[in-house]
């Protein structure tokens, strides 16, 4: 699973490489040609000339309601003030108390909220 | 014995704490925000009448006007009496329990009653809030199943958001009282 440069990522790669340059001059094409030209060449099956324009625009706006989304979202996903989940979760309700053993370094663990208030603010 | 102190809220309003001891296991703490300025009541007035005016002068019709001013009075009236809160206080009771008071401005009083069985602790937590974290004092109420954990967090003093140092006054009022009960379970 490295990251290493191997022969069939260079293929994939270039393949990829030619398949978007291909797309996009079919795109252009399609975009400017006039649709009678096309026509007396054959190919009759295009979408609307229309998209050629939407679909660009509807890319960019989704892109700019995408930052506002994001915002919401990250927003709504934070948890209230009167919520448990600022003060504890699964992983700390279910932690097991290792043995206090002499002269070692103290297991991690996550340290109730009320310890670390009178540890904080009332010096003795 | 009362004593008075200013602080600042955390959008940087001023505020004052009042501690009062009722007794050896009784205290109230208070604390007060600004009153309603009256520079921002003619400011909002006058931009909503500003505004109505505009709209008069583009329509001609002269219910935006009377609209207006119904609607200024009706606002107004309704931001007294549900949203602007002058004062939230705490009266904790040692034996028996914490009581919440918010006081509006209009005069109404709303309460809430948490009797001491029921808390576990009084802390101060920080926490995200639109966009800031800030540290807001909070009640734990005791899960009736798991003695350690924690059923429901109660945030106190909603509104004027005190800032770090007057809730750790707060705190540590409150300590003194809940160390209390324990002492008074250890004893008996």
């Amino acid at each position: 699973n490295s990251p290493a440069p191997l022969p069939e990522r260079a293929i994939y790669g270039f393949a990829l490489f030619l398949g978007s340059w291909f797309g996009f001059i079919l795109y252009l094409i399609w975009a400017f040609i006039p649709e009678t030209w096309l026509f007396s060449l054959g190919l009759t099956y295009w979408p609307q000339k229309y998209w050629a324009v939407a679909l660009p625009v509807y890319l960019l706006v989704a892109v700019g309601l995408g930052y506002i989304l994001l915002f919401g979202i990250n927003m709504m996903s934070t948890a209230p003030l009167n919520s448990t989940h600022t003060i504890t979760d699964n992983y700390a309700k279910k932690q097991q108390q290792k043995k206090f053993q002499e002269e070692a370094i103290p297991a991690l663990r996550d340290i109730p909220i009320s310890e670390v208030n009178r540890m904080f603010f009332l010096p003795e | 014995m009362a004593e008075e102190r200013r602080f600042r809220g955390a959008c940087g309003a001023p505020i004052a704490l009042r501690r009062r001891q009722h007794s050896a296991s009784c205290r109230e703490l208070a604390v007060r925000g600004p009153r309603l300025q009256l520079r921002s009541l003619s400011a909002a007035t006058s931009a909503v009448w500003l505004a109505a005016y505009g709209l008069f002068a583009l329509s001609e019709n002269s219910m935006v006007l009377s609209a207006a001013i119904f609607i200024t009075l009706i606002g107004l009236i309704i931001y007294l009496h549900f949203v602007k809160i002058d004062q939230e206080s705490l009266l904790v009771i040692g034996s028996l329990g914490i009581q919440v008071t918010s006081s509006y401005a209009s005069g109404k009083e709303s309460t809430t009653f948490i009797e001491m069985g029921q808390v576990k602790d009084v802390v101060i937590n920080e926490a995200i809030h639109m966009q800031k974290v800030i540290y807001y004092l909070c009640i734990l109420l005791q899960d009736p199943e798991d003695p350690q954990g924690v059923s429901e967090v109660v945030p106190l003093f909603q509104s004027t958001k005190p800032r770090l140092d007057c809730l750790i006054e707060v705190y540590k009022s409150c300590q003194e009282i809940l160390e209390q009960r324990t002492t008074a379970s250890q004893s008996s």
